[in-house]
């Protein structure tokens, strides 16, 4: 028995032992271990024969100098600079060039290959020059009249020819040519007249040009106008901004232009959300009332629902504008007479006041009579001060006054306004 | 002089214009006709007719001048002006109208008034402009229990639209105040005008 015991244990597997299993190792994250993920190179391999072929591909992108090229260069350039740029071009390896560099070819593309002739306002610093480069002395006083006309006619002549490099034209003109002849007359005596070297001179010639010389101007040059197809066409003009369907059809209904709308004031005044309870739930939409007015007597109160925050106050908006309603002012300052109105529970009391009263009411209404461009009033609200009737309520006492030349002509009785004698007619 | 009749005429004012009525008819008193009649030449009434539990036969019903006849009349009055005037003249011991003779006998409405003082009304005619009645309120300013005396003084603050012995300013457009005074009642500016004081009765405005 003894015997067979030990040899039990050699066949036995390792497993079987009593020995405590490995505990099962716990995952820290939710990712695949890295066993499980499979593994890729950080570069992809290249292949020795892709390698050749990108190398001749790179060798015919950029080509190096060859003999004839670099006799040209050696015309051009000194020895150190010829030997800065074949050290640059060595510095960079074509092949790395052609696989991850990039030509740009959208529109916006900068022009960076460049002979580097002529300056460009967008990629280069501007040049500038210090005092130091004006030769001689740099004094200069201001001209008497006989020097500054001559001065004038001869930096007129200098901006005329700019503006014609061939000649200016002669004979008999059209119509346009003509026009156009006499408006670059008088732009280039303009700049004449505001040039510096027409205002001072100089015994120093070069000091005089310095005057006039954008390099020594402390101001900063005007932001360069890129003159590309592209950005001619994206180019967007104060004046066609993006159309509104809304706005356009505002405008058709009042007859007016971009320019007279903008100069109306609004301001919204309310805005809560309200609910409509329906068998499938609540639907929350927000609630709009706004306020338009010219400053100068004009006023419209409107009112905008939606479920989208800002087509409400769109809403309220175009409809503020399209109510708008003249008020009455006496003497463009105050109300006619003391006003009341009642709208719901609301009542609004408007009274008239001296000049120089100022508008002490409460805001809303203030806002109103700014609005309105009422600058003399007082209010109350001696009832319920719901926001929304007391603006209906102002509006509407605002702009159904009763004016005192219907009043005199409802009773047949003749109204003259005596101030209008006495004071020479300057009253409003 | 009761003050709560003129309460109730007041009123009653305000309802037939709020209700568009074209004539109405208030008790026949003197202070009544007296503020009718003021009212009138202030302009917020077209018609004070004194008439019976009826009403007096409109303006359109009644019987009008030929139109050649009115033509006549300007084209005389244009030539000679001073017929506008009537005079008396006396001629063989009679009295003759000129006028009547040249311009033609002028036309007079009869109304019938009732024999009976308590069955007379005073038939108002009320304005309206552009769909809006003239008279729109009438308040009484003096109460049956609480007179107020104003001096010219205090009418003259008043009609300046500032607050005068607890009555406040006339501050609405076109807005009139009547006072009963030693000379009748009148309109508040009239009173200023002529320096007297009196009796505020009521307040008109549209």
């Amino acid at each position: 028995m003894s015997v067979c015991r030990p040899a039990r244990c050699l066949f036995a597997k390792a497993t079987c032992t009593t020995l405590p299993k490995a505990a099962p190792q716990r995952s820290f994250q939710t990712s695949a271990s890295r066993q499980g993920r499979k593994r890729r190179p950080h570069y992809p391999s290249i292949k020795a024969d892709d390698l050749k072929l990108l190398n001749e591909a790179a060798e015919v992108e950029y080509p190096k100098y060859d003999t004839t090229e670099t006799s040209l260069l050696s015309k051009k350039y000194t020895p150190s600079q010829i030997a800065a740029i074949k050290a640059a071009e060595s510095a960079i390896d074509t092949r790395d060039v052609l696989t991850q560099g990039q030509q740009r070819t959208d529109p916006w593309l900068l022009p960076y290959e460049d002979d580097m002739a002529e300056v460009d306002p967008v990629t280069d610093n501007r040049p500038r020059l210090t005092p130091d480069d004006i030769p001689g002395k740099k004094t200069f006083r201001l001209a008497n009249d006989v020097e500054r006309d001559e001065a004038i006619s001869r930096i007129a002549n200098e901006n005329l020819a700019k503006m014609y490099p061939d000649g200016i034209p002669e004979g008999a003109l059209d119509a346009a040519t003509e026009q156009r002849l006499q408006d670059s007359f008088e732009a280039a005596l303009t700049q004449a007249t505001l040039d510096p070297r027409a205002t001072y001179t100089s015994r120093n010639p070069a000091a005089l040009e310095a005057l006039a010389d954008p390099r020594h101007s402390a101001v900063m040059p005007d932001l360069p106008r890129l003159e590309n197809r592209m950005a001619r066409q994206t180019r967007r003009l104060s004046t066609e901004e993006e159309e509104d369907p809304r706005q356009k059809r505002l405008l058709q209904y009042l007859g007016w232009d971009k320019q007279k709308l903008r100069s109306i004031r609004v301001k919204t005044l309310v805005s809560h959300s309200v609910t409509n309870q329906t068998r499938m739930g609540k639907i929350r939409s927000l609630y709009y009332l706004t306020i338009a007015g010219n400053q100068d007597g004009l006023l419209g109160v409107g009112e905008g629902k939606s479920v989208e925050p800002e087509e409400g106050r769109k809403q309220s908006i175009m409809s503020a504008i399209r109510n708008m309603r003249p008020v009455p002012r006496h003497e463009n300052r105050t109300t006619f007479g003391d006003l009341e109105r009642k709208v719901g529970a609301t009542k609004v009391q408007l009274f008239a006041r001296p000049p120089g009263f100022g508008l002490r009411t409460q805001h809303l209404i203030f806002e109103l009579a700014r609005a309105a461009g009422l600058q003399d009033l007082a209010a109350k609200t001696p009832r319920s001060r719901n926001k929304m009737n007391v603006i209906k309520a102002t509006w509407e006492a605002l702009t159904s006054q009763k004016l005192p030349d219907e009043i005199a002509r409802a009773r047949g009785k003749k109204l003259v306004d005596v101030r209008k004698v006495y004071y020479g007619g300057s009253v409003h | 002089m009761s003050l709560v009749n003129l309460a109730h005429v007041c009123s009653h004012m305000q309802n037939a214009s709020k209700a568009r009525l074209g004539l109405t008819s208030i008790p026949v008193s003197k202070m009544h006709v007296n503020i009718a009649l003021g009212l009138q030449r202030e302009g917020f009434l077209s018609s004070v007719t004194l008439g019976g539990p009826t009403p007096p036969q409109p303006f359109l019903l009644q019987k009008q001048p030929d139109p050649e006849e009115m033509d006549e009349m300007a084209e005389t009055l244009q030539k000679e002006p001073w017929h506008a005037y009537p005079v008396e003249a006396e001629k063989q011991g009679k009295s003759v109208n000129w006028t009547e003779r040249v311009l033609g006998k002028e036309q007079v409405h009869d109304v019938s008034v009732p024999e009976n003082p308590a069955r007379r009304r005073l038939w108002l005619g009320l304005k309206y402009w552009q769909n809006e009645p003239v008279l729109r309120n009438m308040k009484l300013i003096s109460k049956p229990t609480r007179r107020i005396w104003l001096t010219s003084e205090d009418l003259g603050k008043i009609t300046r639209t500032r607050e005068s012995s607890y009555v406040k300013g006339l501050t609405h457009p076109g807005e009139c105040m009547f006072i009963t005074t030693d000379r009748g009642i009148l309109e508040a500016r009239e009173c200023v005008e002529r320096r007297l004081g009196g009796m505020a009765l009521f307040r008109v405005w549209s």
